[in-house]
């Protein structure tokens, strides 16, 4: 079942999948042994700067691979649902930032660390990819 | 590039919405100065700015839906999703360097000013590689 919905994907949307998967897997790589030092040991400002960068650089690389797809797909109906989808999201996402910004403003709510943000955005688009092969599938059968 | 009707619309849109911003913001900070809120209300009252900020990104959503001159709109996407990744990243690092304890915690809309600022290098960035922007 899988290989068959590998192959209905675009050359573009494998490229960008695998993109995604090497990059998930350096920041499970990278982002244990970061948090470790910083519990356990004592950093210097430096190297903390420099962890944090570290930290960054993968979710970095996963929202490049994003525009990266976009400028490979050759397939218009792909790219239009791809640019609708992440309209979507960032839309959701400022919102829920707006939101939540205003009740910490206004100290009814807790703050948190900003990466949260694009964390919501990257869950979105992970939601979207399963409705999307759960669809497919639904249509194929 | 002369404004069109659909970034006219638009551009009034921003326009209100950004005045209702403007009242709904000075009553919240007024009442919650004061304390005058509590309670449901106060949360109710602390979500009222935000709501005419998110009709910017739904005015920004509607533009494109309503602009006719392809080029402009694929512009404006190109400007919106260099301010997407611009915004995501700048959270990404600015949350790391938090969890870190080298920066302040910052409240979550920042990031949708910083969006706005992303806008900002999404038209330099299609003036440096098309060589053309779009003017709001």
């Amino acid at each position: 079942m899988f290989a068959a919905k590998q192959s209905d994907l675009t050359p573009a949307q494998r490229a960008h999948i695998r993109r995604t998967l090497w990059l998930l897997l350096a920041y499970a790589v990278v982002l244990p042994p970061l948090v470790w030092l910083q519990a356990h040991r004592h950093v210097g400002h430096t190297l903390s700067l420099l962890m944090a960068v570290a930290a960054s650089l993968p979710l970095l690389g996963i929202f490049a691979s994003w525009g990266r797809y976009l400028s490979d797909e050759r397939d218009e109906y792909h790219q239009a649902l791809t640019l609708r989808r992440i309209a979507i999201a960032t839309n959701t996402t400022m919102g829920a930032a707006v939101v939540w910004g205003f009740l910490q403003a206004f100290g009814v709510m807790p703050l948190f660390e900003t990466y949260w943000i694009p964390f919501i955005w990257v869950v979105m688009q992970g939601a979207f990819g399963c409705i999307a092969v759960l669809s497919r599938g639904r249509a194929g059968a | 590039m002369s404004m069109n009707p659909a970034m006219n619309r638009y551009n009034w849109r921003v326009i209100w919405l950004s005045l209702v911003y403007a009242a709904f913001l000075l009553t919240a900070v007024y009442c919650f100065k004061h304390q005058l809120l509590h309670g449901v209300i106060a949360y109710v009252a602390a979500i009222l700015p935000a709501l005419p900020i998110i009709g910017i990104f739904g005015a920004m959503g509607r533009y494109l839906l309503e602009e006719e001159d392809e080029y402009v709109r694929m512009l404006m996407v190109r400007q919106s999703l260099w301010a997407s990744g611009f915004a995501l990243s700048v959270a990404t690092i600015w949350g790391f360097l938090e969890s870190f304890n080298l920066v302040e915690h910052v409240d979550a809309y920042s990031v949708a000013i910083v969006w706005f600022v992303g806008l900002g290098v999404g038209s330099l960035m299609n003036k440096l590689t098309l060589g053309a922007s779009v003017k709001c």
